[in-house]
């Protein structure tokens, strides 16, 4: 029997007056990153960075699905409520899980709304982390799509989800992780990638907060996929030069969701940085 | 264009899974390339009938709107960005979708991997 070295657990969490039991997976020794999945997905997007024993060494990685996906639990009466993520809501669940895990000033990498939530984090809650790798994240982006198509009782809104992200998954990803990526959307529950994209797609807040966040204290660094139709390179670099000090790197072959796509041509974007991250703290 | 057609008709009839996503699929989707009609009548998931234009009775649920450059460079193994998807096309400006496009999300796999049967993937990998 050979495990994976990813170990995964449940915790419960206080949001905004609601109980939340949050599933947390975690590999590694040494700098505390915690991972943000993207919308419609979960933390399985990271599981090749988690399963990287030449980053792992020297990182502790924590990526948590929030609730309403994968295997975190919609709250007690879900039932019967719409789900919609709120800029609040996401900060205010992201930090609950820095507290619970006990992470002193991670670094904090997340992709698409993750990264989104990032940039809110990073111009709101700066102390709390040591810097932000924002990956496929922009100021804002409206949606050029109907959001819902993709909650509706004649058509099952993971297949259609799954089609249309697949426009953003670069032709360069090899086929087995094109479809292990586009499988994470088709098992999406009921109307969550709906309630993800009106968070990204509506709450265009961070564009007036870009201004605000210190890079000199936390490092903010974007990398975005050519091959994104999403969150285009030009969006990615008109956000980096909106906040000074940030960087930008542009990754030709990959698309929106770029460690989970195509691992392996994201691990050196990623792991450079990684580096500027820590070269940044220890300034 | 028209024998590309027929050539994608083929690939389609001998691509089980492909004929299952759309054994719910019955419309006429009308194709236009270079202002070139060309209707395409799906039934089952089986494309029954090409017929060119041009027409002003012919019922078509949505329309795919594009350039034979834009369709060629889509139709690369490696496409470059926006050229790889035929929403890409749409946002980069070189293609348009009309009609019941709700009709088209809910068979956009099948209309996806359909529009790609004319790429050619030796060597490449499939994309969706």
């Amino acid at each position: 029997m050979s495990f994976e070295p990813i170990i995964g657990r449940y915790l419960t969490v206080m949001v905004q007056g609601r109980r939340q039991r949050i599933y947390v997976e975690t590999a590694g020794q040494g700098v505390p990153v915690l991972c943000l999945h993207t919308a419609g997905a979960d933390t399985r997007q990271w599981r090749h960075i988690l399963n990287d024993a030449g980053l792992t060494a020297a990182y502790q990685f924590f990526a948590f699905d929030m609730p309403w996906h994968g295997k975190s639990l919609p709250p007690e009466g879900f039932e019967a409520e719409e789900y919609l993520l709120t800029t609040d809501a996401y900060m205010e669940t992201v930090l609950a899980v820095v507290r619970a895990l006990g992470l002193d000033r991670p670094i904090l990498a997340g992709c698409s709304m993750g990264g989104r939530i990032a940039l809110q984090l990073a111009a709101r809650h700066p102390q709390t982390f040591s810097g932000f790798i924002a990956i496929e994240a922009s100021d804002f982006q409206a949606a050029w799509y109907d959001i819902d198509w993709f909650h509706r009782p004649d058509a099952h809104g993971g297949e259609m989800g799954a089609a249309l992200v697949s426009a953003n998954i670069s032709p360069h990803a090899p086929k087995a992780e094109r479809w292990n990526t586009l499988w994470m959307f088709m098992q999406s529950g009921p109307g969550v990638f709906r309630g993800d994209l009106s968070f990204y797609t509506k709450d265009d807040s961070l564009i007036a907060r870009l201004g605000q966040i210190d890079t000199a204290k936390t490092p903010v660094h974007l990398l975005v996929g050519a091959y994104d139709l999403t969150c285009t390179p030009e969006d990615a670099r008109r956000t980096a030069a909106a906040i000074p000090g940030a960087t930008c790197t542009v990754m030709d072959d990959l698309g929106h969701f770029p460690m989970s796509e195509h691992p392996a041509g994201f691990r050196p974007f990623f792991a450079d940085a990684l580096a500027r991250m820590k070269e940044a703290s220890h300034v | 264009m028209r024998a590309t057609l027929a050539r994608m008709q083929t690939r389609l009839h001998d691509t089980p899974h492909l004929l299952r996503l759309g054994r719910l699929f019955s419309e006429t989707v009308l194709l236009e390339v270079d202002g070139a009609e060309f209707y395409l009548t799906f039934r089952d998931g089986r494309l029954e009938g090409i017929a060119e234009g041009p027409s002003r009775k012919t019922p078509w649920r949505f329309a795919f709107r594009t350039d034979a450059d834009a369709l060629a460079q889509f139709w690369q193994p490696i496409p470059k960005p926006g050229f790889h998807d035929l929403f890409g096309l749409v946002k980069i400006g070189r293609g348009r979708i009309d009609g019941d496009i709700l009709a088209l999300v809910k068979n956009l796999r099948f209309f996806k991997e359909f529009m790609a049967l004319a790429r050619d993937t030796t060597g490449a990998e499939e994309l969706a």
